[in-house]
């Protein structure tokens, strides 16, 4: 694996309490990487030390294989979970100054805002102060001025908070434009639904420790018991007979279907259990249940606690 | 260097060309003049009791007769025999009754002046003025000197003072210009500081409060944030100034043309008494203007702008650690008052103490303050202060500002971060630490 970012045993003390402990993560190059963590993890205090806002009281952070400095700054683009725009500026004049920040000339500057702005067909827009638009077109340019400058690495704090559907998804199909055009994405978020459709790779943190990372299908594998699903056409009179396997669960189902959890023995095979019920004419579904990162979050921070 | 400027040209170009910054930049001189000549109007004429005050004279005869007439706004009235002089006063008919009924006019302690309401300090004066006046002309005419020689003998206007250099030159010297240069340069470095102070701290909170600070320390040095912001504000600041100069100077030289007319057209009016007044009148401007040319002003412009840059530079550096520390306008209180107390302390030192001795030992150890001395610099430079002092003086100034931009920056870089709790002073000194 191929990483871009490479955190080594990162340590950070605020007065005594250890917010960050000893973690220690691989964002491979071109990837969507997803950062979880309930509330008060230690994700903004690790996100800023990648964004060189802080530094790492003990530990070392890699970018491309160089130290992390403030000479990588150019490189980055962060998207903070809190964030905002001057009220009284224009949106160009306030794309333009970020775009200035981030090293560009006045005039590649112009090129740049002239670029986003057409491609996201807000040109109309340019002259309106801030306070002028709703939440949405504010989140939108603020989006722009994040990447702006083509960073190589993209630091993304719930980037979808105050998205409608449509926005949400105009910015999801651009996050995927710029990893299929090779920049690393740090994405942090409480959707676990989002992670599952955009990352390829997770990390969980809890208590400012890495509680879990790695491949997201390997991690749900992982996390898998042999549990299954069969699924009926409900019918009261009908007795079925579960005595060679465990039960885990009976219930309807929102479909008002009758489903039943099973969790094969060592010495059972899918195939057994299909055999078995395959007897009742009403089944109609059979399917392995891997666990969600949902599930997974919840049971390792809750087993933590 | 090149992101303090982006921040710099971003803070200066979104308040130059706010509607609120033009408006100020025209309207300001304009509502200063109306202010001090509204206050120095209302000091002088408005508060003065001008009503036409009547008063019965009683007693001796020499005197009464003397009096017996008009002054000022007293209108003295001998009363008739059958006059009910408490009756009238009582009813508010008459506003006095005076009784002169001292033997020997030298002591006029047992004269007596009954009122029904009481005069004003500068009434009961002047009327008391006027009594002795006359009653030193009765003296003198008793001593066989006459009306015409007493009013031939009256010595009229004032002494002036003139400063010797060390070349021996002499040179009118006027501690009133002096003094209202200096006391005016004070006021305004006190104003800029306060007024330009508080746009930095505001411009960090606003930052903070808008949340788009961490999108901005992800670009830039919070130190450079900070620096782009001062240097920006005082740019404001210093265009502002110079608006103002530039439109003082056309008001004054308007001003100026149109009085130099009035003088002109005067000059050709019949010789009366009303043209000696006139002319006397030029002459004390002619003085005036003589003292204001020859004020130190090569030393003062340039005191003025080091201190009034060095003032500001070190006051907004602190009041942007302020505000990158506070979550809401509310809490700017409890910092605001002590960093201020400095400021206001050298304004009453100012006032009180450099002009009853400009060059004394309390006025010396201020100006090395560097809290105190952008005021008291200004203050004391049109009465002479040596450039070794001025260059001492700078020196520790410029070189707290670079140990509080230092401080600064660091409680800067940590407060613009922190929600939630309101600072302490504690949490100042930690984050300092840090």
């Amino acid at each position: 694996m191929n990483s871009y970012i490479s955190v080594e045993n990162v340590y950070k003390y605020f007065d005594d309490k250890c917010v960050s402990n000893n973690i220690s993560l691989e964002i491979p190059q071109g990837e969507i990487f997803g950062l979880l963590g309930p509330n008060g993890a230690g994700k903004t205090t690790l996100i800023r030390m990648l964004a060189t806002i802080t530094q790492p009281d003990k530990g070392t952070i890699y970018i491309n294989g160089e130290a992390l400095s403030e000479k990588h700054i150019k490189q980055i683009g962060y998207m903070p979970e809190e964030r905002g725009l001057y009220k009284k500026m224009s949106v160009v004049d306030q794309l333009l100054f970020f775009a200035e920040l981030k090293g560009y000339s006045r005039n590649q500057a112009k090129e740049e805002v002239k670029f986003w702005m057409n491609k996201l067909e807000i040109v109309d827009w340019a002259p309106k102060k801030m306070e002028e638009l709703s939440k949405g077109m504010a989140q939108k340019i603020q989006f722009i001025s994040t990447i702006l400058h083509k960073p190589k690495f993209l630091i993304l704090d719930e980037p979808f908070s105050g998205f409608d559907p449509v926005n949400a998804d105009m910015v999801k199909d651009l996050i995927i434009e710029l990893k299929n055009q090779g920049t690393t994405i740090l994405f942090s978020t409480h959707r676990m639904d989002n992670i599952e459709e955009l990352c390829n790779h997770l990390a969980i943190i809890h208590q400012g420790e890495k509680i879990l990372d790695g491949k997201i299908n390997e991690i749900r594998q992982q996390f898998f018991n042999r549990e299954y699903a069969l699924e009926f056409i409900e019918n009261e009179n009908i007795e079925y007979d579960h005595n060679e396997f465990s039960l885990i669960q009976s219930q309807i189902n929102n479909f008002g279907r009758r489903e039943f959890t099973i969790q094969l023995k060592e010495n059972q095979a899918p195939r057994d259990l299909l055999n078995h019920y395959a007897k009742y004419n009403n089944m109609i579904g059979f399917k392995e249940k891997i666990p969600t990162i949902h599930q997974i979050f919840v049971n390792k921070v809750t087993s933590k606690k | 260097m090149k992101n303090i400027w982006v921040i710099l040209k971003r803070e200066y170009t979104v308040r130059v060309k706010n509607k609120t910054f033009v408006i100020m930049t025209f309207l300001a001189p304009i509502l200063i003049g109306l202010f001090y000549g509204g206050s120095i109007y209302f000091a002088t004429k408005g508060a003065e009791d001008n009503t036409l005050k009547k008063i019965y004279i009683e007693g001796n005869q020499a005197l009464c007769k003397s009096m017996d007439k008009s002054f000022d706004n007293f209108s003295f009235i001998i009363p008739q025999k059958n006059t009910n002089i408490e009756k009238e006063l009582s009813e508010e008919k008459i506003d006095g009754w005076l009784i002169l009924n001292d033997l020997d006019l030298r002591f006029l302690d047992s004269s007596q002046l009954i009122v029904k309401n009481s005069f004003s300090l500068n009434t009961k004066s002047s009327l008391n003025t006027f009594i002795k006046t006359q009653a030193t002309k009765i003296l003198l005419q008793s001593k066989g000197i006459t009306q015409a020689t007493i009013d031939s003998s009256e010595a009229l206007g004032n002494i002036s003072m003139v400063e010797e250099n060390e070349l021996g030159e002499k040179q009118q010297s006027s501690t009133e210009i002096k003094s209202a240069v200096g006391l005016v340069m004070s006021l305004v470095i006190y104003m800029f500081i306060f007024i330009y102070g508080s746009m930095v701290m505001r411009s960090a909170m606003e930052e903070k409060t808008n949340r788009i600070v961490e999108v901005i320390v992800s670009s830039v040095k919070p130190f450079e944030l900070m620096l782009g912001k001062i240097l920006g504000v005082a740019l404001v600041g210093l265009t502002q100034f110079m608006a103002w100069i530039l439109l003082s100077f056309t008001l004054v030289l308007g001003i100026g043309k149109y009085f130099n007319i009035a003088l002109e057209n005067s000059k050709n009016l019949p010789n009366t008494g009303g043209k000696q007044e006139i002319i006397q009148s030029a002459m004390d401007q002619s003085n005036i203007l003589e003292s204001i040319g020859q004020l130190p002003y090569a030393q003062i412009i340039t005191v003025f702008f080091i201190f009034f840059l060095g003032g500001y530079l070190l006051y907004s550096s602190v009041f942007a650690a302020i505000g990158s520390a506070v979550n809401q306008e509310t809490d700017v209180q409890q910092f605001m008052f002590p960093v201020s107390m400095p400021l206001i302390f050298g304004i009453i030192i100012a006032q009180s103490v450099v002009f009853q001795s400009p060059n004394g030992e309390l006025a010396k150890i201020f100006s090395m303050i560097p809290f105190t001395s952008p005021i008291l610099m200004c203050v004391r430079v049109p009465f002479g202060v040596s450039w070794t002092e001025i260059f001492t003086s700078a020196l520790i100034l410029y070189t707290t500002f670079f140990l509080m931009v230092w401080l600064s920056a660091k409680i800067y870089r940590i407060g613009i971060l922190m929600y939630g709790k309101k600072p302490t002073w504690k949490d100042f000194a930690k984050w300092i630490r840090q």
